[in-house]
């Protein structure tokens, strides 16, 4: 019994196991690496194109954003890093020619309240759930007569029995499907009578 | 006497008939005369019909060309085709305000034909909330924002509509979303309607229901179209750009999927009212933070063509809507206490209330992500610009995390469920997100966000399709042939299996957008004629440029033909047009073949007279995915909608038995107060949270209690 219940965890393991072999056999086999148009992109799809309306630098198809992709290019070859050329942008134009807030100062607000407001929601559903369920386990919880024991294990075969062929009654009169299986439930039900 | 006189007549009487309509009906309801709102029915047929009038004096002046009419003179020329003439209708500001009222009003109609079948006691409070949002379009179109006003020395042609919206799209994609911000004010009156008569039951909650999933359906078909049109036209190789107008169309669907979700809660265990009504306004007042938003121009967007004074107007009817709910709210509050306590976290309630949290959490980022530029200007004196990476790093992981959730929604149990239930349920799904997690990086996909996205897709269509199948399965022990199984379970079950498939569809979307996101690539080159570029295996060959002079505009294409393994496939001829009443601003052909699940989007991006050219090409892997995913939600969402038979027989309730044993079996519904129709659903649900419920004790009963 007990070796039955830890079953399903055991195959959880085993299988995070080997997903985990997989992924670091991949990592290590073939280790990733950009490629120069991958760093190009990169880097074009922070910036935002200046005279364009809501497009990266990646994206627009004007000419000023084509000359940014050659500039990003050249400083790439040079050897600087992908930081360095975005630096470079935002030193020529200011903040505005990042493509998203950056995560210092003020900016990083944008983040932060989403990000908060979510788990603090998380929080309170968590305590509001638990409020909840404890205040309906409780004993002198209100109208609780029916759902001590939902589980079906204090379900009497009788009560279980009544249910079920009031299920079938109502699925064959709606339902061709279940007609026949009703007709010989009730058949069955008459013999045993 | 011209046809726009008729407008400008018919927009003053309708307003006059629709102020008649607001005091009568409340009368009637308060004063309980049947009289008097059944005068307010008529009223609102009178409306309808008023501004049906003025909308056809409005498109008759553009067929006949009266550039008298300032509107006309401004949207239209002589050279368009009458579709395009036709479609400049809502091109503008003027027209798309009259496209509102007009739609509001025969919705309001469509509602009054149909209110046999709401509450008798809030018809009359839907009409009066509903007509007194058409007061405020009819007060805008007769004073500041006149589609009718005429010129005192009518031109001899026409500006003509802006070339960017001179597309199929244009026929469609806005009076769609249009459509769809305006239907959400039905569910909103239908709410403000419960408040004010204090009437908040299940028979109100189908009705709303109801409503809501129109308005959803229509709001995913206009979001849809937005993108298939700005893919296909603006030429930037993406279908989303996080843009503010686009972000402000998907805030209200946002809330509004959230709002369906939660009601199942309410109509079953009788939780959460209070929050159900607040969804309800937020959609409505987002919407109205929607047209505000394009019309003041106060955040910028490429949607920058309805730029104009009266968002205002907008704002100050924002704050009417938002300070009369909140003081609606506080009114009701004593009558919205909730009827159940909940019982588990573990649960189908759980779920959802998780699923309204990250719906909701997605909608603040996303507001906040648009506002944010202005928050920053204001306290920081900073110039900030909110792009794709924000989105994309804020909300991707929420959409991955409600993907999660619409796999394991499902597989819960009303109230709660054992975890021996559970395991057995995710089992299969969990398995194929576990062979898709291991089988990608092995297929060379290295990217660990998107392996992880794809895993999750995987994990959700498994436990999606799972449950079809069980369903399938009992059906075909039963007698049927499995797709005679699957058309009765969808038929027979509408909402549960119509959800559904609105789940599967957002999960093949979902795989789109990762595919998209994650892999797309772009080669450009500048080509010679008879020079080619690869791509995947196609080559493109370069022959020359055409360029094509039309009266008020010209074309220049390139032409490509493309190759694949020695065969001539077909011609391609990416191109920009440009337009001469508009500065000369270029507007993009773009030929997007598509291969397998691949698409190859060409843009022409610079040329040199006839014999060269700079193509830039993207390739988007998976993107016809959005589109058929996108269309597979819009089928899902139909079928919800759907109406369903009207059966005769009557069927004795299940908790019949109940009363007669004085106890509760399997208490988890209040079928006493459910029509047929909801009967049908609730025995369905009944029958499948036993599935869960009595696993634990008998496992061959799930068999039969999954219909």
């Amino acid at each position: 019994m007990k070796m039955k219940r830890w079953r399903p965890l055991l195959l959880v393991l085993v299988v995070v196991a080997v997903l985990a072999a997989i992924w670091s056999y991949v990592m290590i086999a073939t280790p990733p690496q950009k490629t120069l148009d991958q760093k190009v992109q990169d880097v074009a799809s922070q910036l935002k194109c200046p005279v364009c309306q809501d497009e990266s630098v990646a994206d627009s198809p004007s000419l000023i954003a084509q000359q940014m992709r050659a500039v990003i290019r050249q400083r790439l070859q040079a050897g600087e890093s992908e930081q360095q050329v975005i630096d470079y942008f935002v030193s020529r134009y200011g903040q505005q020619i990042l493509w998203s807030p950056p995560w210092q100062g003020f900016s990083m607000l944008a983040y932060l309240v989403p990000f908060g407001l979510f788990t603090g929601g998380c929080i309170l559903l968590f305590f509001i759930l638990r409020d909840w369920s404890a205040s309906s386990l409780a004993p002198g919880g209100t109208a609780k007569g029916n759902d001590t024991g939902a589980e079906a294990d204090d379900l009497d075969e009788g009560d279980f029995a009544l249910y079920r062929q009031q299920l079938e009654a109502e699925l064959a009169a709606d339902d061709p499907v279940f007609a026949s299986q009703y007709a010989r439930h009730e058949k069955q039900q008459t013999e045993a009578d | 006497m011209y046809f726009s006189d008729v407008g400008v007549i018919a927009i003053i009487l309708a307003l006059g008939f629709a102020v008649y309509t607001i005091l009568v009906a409340v009368l009637g309801a308060l004063r309980g005369i049947p009289a008097l709102v059944v005068s307010a029915k008529r009223g609102v047929l009178v409306v309808a019909a008023l501004l049906l009038l003025a909308a056809c004096a409005l498109v008759i002046s553009f067929l006949v060309h009266d550039f008298g009419v300032r509107y006309v003179a401004q949207q239209s020329d002589l050279s368009m085709p009458w579709y395009y003439t036709f479609a400049a209708f809502y091109g503008g500001q003027e027209g798309s305000l009259l496209y509102w009222a007009l739609m509001l009003s025969v919705f309001s109609a469509i509602f009054v034909f149909t209110s046999r079948r709401a509450p008798a006691a809030l018809v009359p409070y839907v009409m009066a909330t509903l007509m007194g949002i058409e007061v405020f379009f009819l007060f805008m179109l007769a004073t500041v924002s006149s589609p009718f006003v005429r010129l005192p020395n009518p031109p001899a042609d026409g500006v003509g509509l802006n070339p960017l919206l001179m597309d199929p799209g244009m026929l469609i994609h806005p009076p769609m979303l249009l459509m769809g911000y305006m239907s959400f004010s039905v569910p909103f009156a239908i709410a403000v309607a419960a408040m004010l008569s204090g009437r908040l039951d299940n028979e109100w909650l189908r009705t709303i229901r109801r409503w809501t999933l129109a308005s959803w359906t229509i709001q995913s078909t206009g979001l849809l179209l937005g993108a298939w049109w700005a893919y296909h036209v603006l030429g930037w190789g993406g279908y989303w750009s996080w843009d503010p107008v686009e972000n402000a169309a998907l805030l209200p669907w946002l809330t509004a999927t959230a709002f369906l979700h939660s009601t199942m809660v309410q109509e079953r265990r009788g939780m959460l009212k209070v929050w159900n009504l607040c969804l309800v306004v937020a959609t409505f007042a987002l919407s109205i933070f929607g047209t505000f938003e394009v019309r003041s121009g106060v955040i910028s967007s490429v949607h920058s063509f309805a730029y104009s004074d009266i968002g205002g107007y907008f704002f100050a009817f924002l704050v009417i809507i938002i300070v009369f709910s909140t003081a609606l709210f506080v009114f009701r509050l004593p009558k919205l206490r909730p009827e159940q306590e909940f019982d588990s976290v573990i649960s189908r309630e759980g779920i959802f209330l998780f699923n309204n949290l990250l719906l909701v959490g997605i909608a603040f980022a996303t507001l906040w992500g648009t506002i944010f530029p202005l928050i920053s200007a204001a306290l920081s004196k900073e110039t900030m610009s909110v792009g794709a990476p924000f989105y994309q790093h804020v909300d991707g992981p929420l959409f991955a995390l409600l993907i999660l959730a619409m796999g394991v929604g499902p597989l819960l149990a009303w109230r709660r469920t054992s975890m021996r239930a559970l395991w057995r349920n995710l089992g299969l799904p969990a398995l194929a997100a576990a062979a898709c997690a291991a089988i990608l990086p092995l297929a060379g996909v290295r990217d660990i966000f998107a392996n992880v996205g794809f895993a999750v897709c995987a994990f959700t269509a498994g436990a999606i399709l799972y449950e079809l199948w069980r369903g399938m399965r009992v059906r075909h022990k039963h007698g049927e042939p499995y797709p005679v199984a699957l058309y009765q379970l969808v038929q027979r079950y509408r909402q549960r299996y119509g959800g559904y498939i609105v789940h599967l569809g957002l999960v093949l979307l979902a795989v789109g957008v990762i595919g998209s996101q994650f892999f797309q690539t772009q080669e450009n080159a500048v080509l010679q004629p008879g020079q080619s570029m690869n791509v995947i295996g196609y080559q493109f060959t370069y022959l020359g440029n055409i360029d094509a002079i039309n009266p008020g505009s010209e074309t220049i294409t390139a032409q490509l033909q493309i190759w694949h393994e020695g065969q001539l496939l077909g011609y391609i001829y990416p191109g920009r047009t440009f337009y001469q009443h508009f500065d000369n601003q270029p507007a993009s052909l773009i030929p997007i073949p598509t291969f397998g699940l691949t698409d190859i989007y060409v843009i022409l991006y610079n040329w040199q007279g006839a014999t060269s050219a700079t193509i830039h090409i993207f390739v988007n892997p998976l993107v016809p995915l959005i589109w058929y995913g996108g269309l597979l939600m819009i089928c899902g969402g139909l079928i919800c909608w759907w109406p369903a038979r009207r059966r005769k027989t009557a069927i004795q309730p299940v908790a019949a038995i109940r009363r007669g044993q004085g106890r509760t079996v399997v208490g988890n519904e209040n079928v006493t107060e459910e029509d047929d129709r909801v009967g049908v659903e609730t025995r369905a649900e009944a029958s499948s949270a036993r599935t869960g419920d009595t696993q634990s004790s008998t496992g061959k009963r799930d068999e039969e209690a999954v219909i």
